[in-house]
């Protein structure tokens, strides 16, 4: 059980970057992966879509795993930008977790 | 029985239809010789033109004056031979239809000597019934050129607009003490963002120009009486007046009642949850950020299908199985309405599937890319409601995470509720219409007669027949208005004939046929020295629920005779009972 954080689901919504609307679950872009990083992307997103601030912070090392190669957005059939949708969350964590600025 | 008669028998193959699984010569030989029959014959194609003009010349040079025609069911061509008929120069009434494909050969393709045997039997049950037909004429009553329309929402007001183009008198009947129905004091609606209230406006202010309309608000029928073409209705109107109106046809433009939730479904009752019409009736009143008790709300929680789509269960044993249409595209223009709003609200939309048909989905797409997060829940698994020390909370496993149970903290829980049919005692206890396994008002066919009911001359103009949006309320309710229009601008109807009859000398008023009548088409009239029952004619429907109950034998239909009947069985069973 985890509760949604307003903090987080604003500054989704405030966001520019952060687009996974689109995401239809294919899997895609977990299959496709050079990391075989299994939960990347699409469930880290919706936890990300909906606010679950606990879920991202379980998964920091995880999203810093991620090579932003690209392969996922290359290969994603919704047109997910994959890689600028993780470079938003390393910003998230760094300004909310790691407090750099 | 059938002295002096002459009929002329025709049997149809259709194609093969018939012929392939009933020998149609041997059914025509072996009818050939009943009492009456002057001729018996087969037409390959009985409703071709040329079969049809064959058949007029027997009918001229033969003189007949009774016909039956073995062929298709009645519902195909039973109008066609009727018209046949009449131009040969015999009464309509006095041809019988025997359906040899539908109910013998196409009944029975594995048995042609049985379906030949019991395709003779029907003919000579249509022998026998024609040959004691007589010539009916069909009744014509004036219709008044005026409409009652009952109910002042969009489809009463719009269908009262369209009744006036046409230079029809209309009154409208409203109950509340305000006119135009659910939207009156809505902002925006789906699709195309206009406020509610003001198309109810510019309906309301065209309805007070026009001279052939009046509106009659805080107002309710409290009696009826008459039929089709001219009804007597009485209507209440304020505390204390009425008003008697006598009108063609009648317009039923009641709309609906949104479902109530029982207490704490959903957390209904908490301070915070409320129905959709609810919040717009608050929240469509303010500008700027959303606020509710005076407070800001940064979070709420919409919850789809609240009402609708119901299954049985113990605590719904009554469900609402039926999907309530308007209401999806209701929440999700909701939501791209929040997002227009300034402040940095977030909204949750738990939905069990998604109904934004034709170009509502756009806008339920607009409602996602602008950052409403919709959630997938399952009927099975439906989200709680708790009131808690951090204020509301509602739980819901989202389908996209697998069945991950997440907590949403919300200023305020929405139910987004479904159309339930209008309760209306007072008024269905006049009209008597039927209503549909869903409890909305019936319509006459769901695909072909989507506005007449069983009650000539009243038909059902927008969401008092089932759940719509305004759109498809007002499609419904024009439709109405064509066919009530095309009713009383002709200036008269004819009604079928082929109705109840009451014996004077036999019947001894003792009111049995009365208490069966689901039309109430009986009356109490003096006949000499006694009392009788009377048939009004024009309320009568002719299926003979009184017949059976009368206790004296009084009562027929004609076209359907207890003569006729039995006269039909005894010819059925003639090889079985020798006469
Ligand atoms: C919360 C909500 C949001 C909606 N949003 C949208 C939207 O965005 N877009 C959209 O297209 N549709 C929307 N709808 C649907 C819309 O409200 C209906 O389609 C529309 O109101 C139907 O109009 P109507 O005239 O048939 O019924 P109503 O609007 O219900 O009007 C019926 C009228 O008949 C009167 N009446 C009832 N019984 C009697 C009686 N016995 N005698 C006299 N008068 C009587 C009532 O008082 C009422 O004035 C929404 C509905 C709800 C509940
Ligand atoms: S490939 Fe694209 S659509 Fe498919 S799961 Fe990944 S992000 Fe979603
Ligand atoms: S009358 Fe009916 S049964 Fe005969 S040919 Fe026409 S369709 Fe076929
Ligand atoms: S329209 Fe949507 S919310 Fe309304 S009953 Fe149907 S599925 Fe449920
Ligand atoms: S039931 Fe028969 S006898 Fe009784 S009132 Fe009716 S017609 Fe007359």
């Amino acid at each position: 059980m985890s509760r949604v954080s307003s903090k987080l689901a604003s500054a989704v919504k405030c966001s520019d970057t952060f687009n996974a609307d689109a995401c239809m679950h294919c899997g895609v872009c977990t299959a496709v992966c050079p990391m075989g990083i299994e939960m990347l992307p699409r469930k880290l997103f919706r936890y990300v879509q909906v606010g679950l601030e606990d879920k991202v912070r379980e998964n920091i090392s995880t999203i810093y795993q991620c090579l932003l190669c690209g392969m996922c957005a290359e290969n994603c059939p919704a047109e997910v930008n994959i890689a600028d949708n993780v470079r938003f969350l390393r910003k998230y964590i760094n300004e909310n977790e790691f407090n750099l600025s | 029985m059938a002295i002096g008669r002459k009929i002329g028998v025709f049997i149809c193959h259709c194609g093969g239809n018939i012929s392939d699984y009933v020998d149609v010569k041997a059914v025509a030989e072996a009818v050939a010789n009943e009492p009456g029959v002057v001729v018996s014959k087969n037409h390959m194609f009985t409703c071709s033109d040329a079969a049809q003009q064959e058949m007029i010349d027997d009918i001229q040079g033969l003189e007949l004056d009774g016909l039956v025609i073995a062929s298709c069911s009645p519902k195909l061509h039973m109008f066609t031979f009727r018209d046949m008929a009449e131009r040969g120069g015999i009464n309509k009434y006095q041809y019988v239809h025997v359906n040899l494909r539908e109910q013998c050969s196409w009944a029975h393709t594995n048995d042609k000597t049985g379906a030949t045997e019991k395709g003779i039997a029907l003919v000579r049950a249509g022998i026998a019934k024609a040959s004691l037909s007589v010539p009916l004429t069909a009744l014509r009553v004036d219709t008044i050129p005026k409409v009652l329309v009952i109910g002042a929402g969009i489809s009463g007001l719009r269908g009262a607009l369209a009744l006036s183009d046409m230079g029809l008198s209309v009154f409208i009947a409203e109950k509340e003490k305000d006119a135009g129905g659910t939207v009156k004091n809505w902002g925006r609606m789906a699709p195309d963002d206009q406020h509610g209230s003001e198309i109810v406006k510019n309906l309301l202010d065209e309805v007070k120009r026009r001279d052939n309309i009046m509106l009659y608000t805080d107002a309710e029928m409290i009696a009826k009486s008459g039929y089709i073409g001219d009804f007597k209705v009485t209507l209440r109107v304020g505390e204390h007046d009425s008003v008697e109106l006598q009108v063609g046809a009648m317009l039923i433009a009641t709309g609906f009642d949104s479902y109530e939730p029982q207490q704490g479904e959903f957390g209904y009752g908490l301070d915070g949850v409320v129905t959709l019409p609810q919040f717009r009736d608050f929240a469509d009143q303010q500008d700027g950020e959303l606020t509710y008790n005076g407070k800001p709300v940064k979070n709420v929680a919409f919850v789809y299908c609240v009402g609708s789509r119901q299954k049985k269960t113990e605590a719904c044993p009554e469900p609402n199985q039926y999907c309530s249409r308007y209401c999806c595209n209701a929440g999700t223009h909701m939501a791209v309405c929040l997002e227009d709003r300034p402040g940095d609200l977030n909204q949750y939309h738990l939905y069990r599937d998604i109904r934004t048909y034709g170009h509502n989905e756009t806008i339920y797409e607009e409602a996602r890319t602008r950052g409403a997060v919709f959630m997938r829940y399952q009927d099975t698994e439906a989200p709680t409601v708790a009131d808690t020390a951090d204020g509301l909370v509602v739980t819901v496993k989202d389908q996209l995470m697998g069945g991950e149970e997440v907590e949403i903290q919300a200023d305020l829980v929405v139910l987004i509720t479904g159309m339930v049919p209008k309760k209306n005692e007072t008024l269905m206890n006049l009209l008597k219409l039927p209503v549909s396994k869903d409890g909305f008002l019936n319509e006459l066919h769901i695909k072909l007669r989507p506005v007449e009911t069983v009650i000539d001359g009243v038909f059902l103009a927008g969401s008092a027949q089932s759940p719509k949006t305004m759109a498809e309320s007002v499609g419904a309710s024009l439709a109405a208005v064509s066919k009530a229009g095309g009713l009383l601008m002709k200036g008269f109807v004819d009604l079928e004939p082929l109705i109840a009859r009451v014996d004077t000398d036999k019947c001894l008023w003792c009111d049995e046929c009365l208490k069966a009548c689901p039309y109430g088409a009986i009356e109490k009239i003096h006949h000499g020295e006694k009392e009788v029952a009377f048939v009004v004619k024009s309320l009568c429907k002719g299926e003979g629920a009184c017949v059976p109950i009368c206790p004296h034998d009084a009562l027929d239909v004609e076209g359907y005779t207890d003569q006729q009947i039995t006269a039909m069985i005894d010819a059925c069973s003639k090889e079985v009972v020798p006469a």
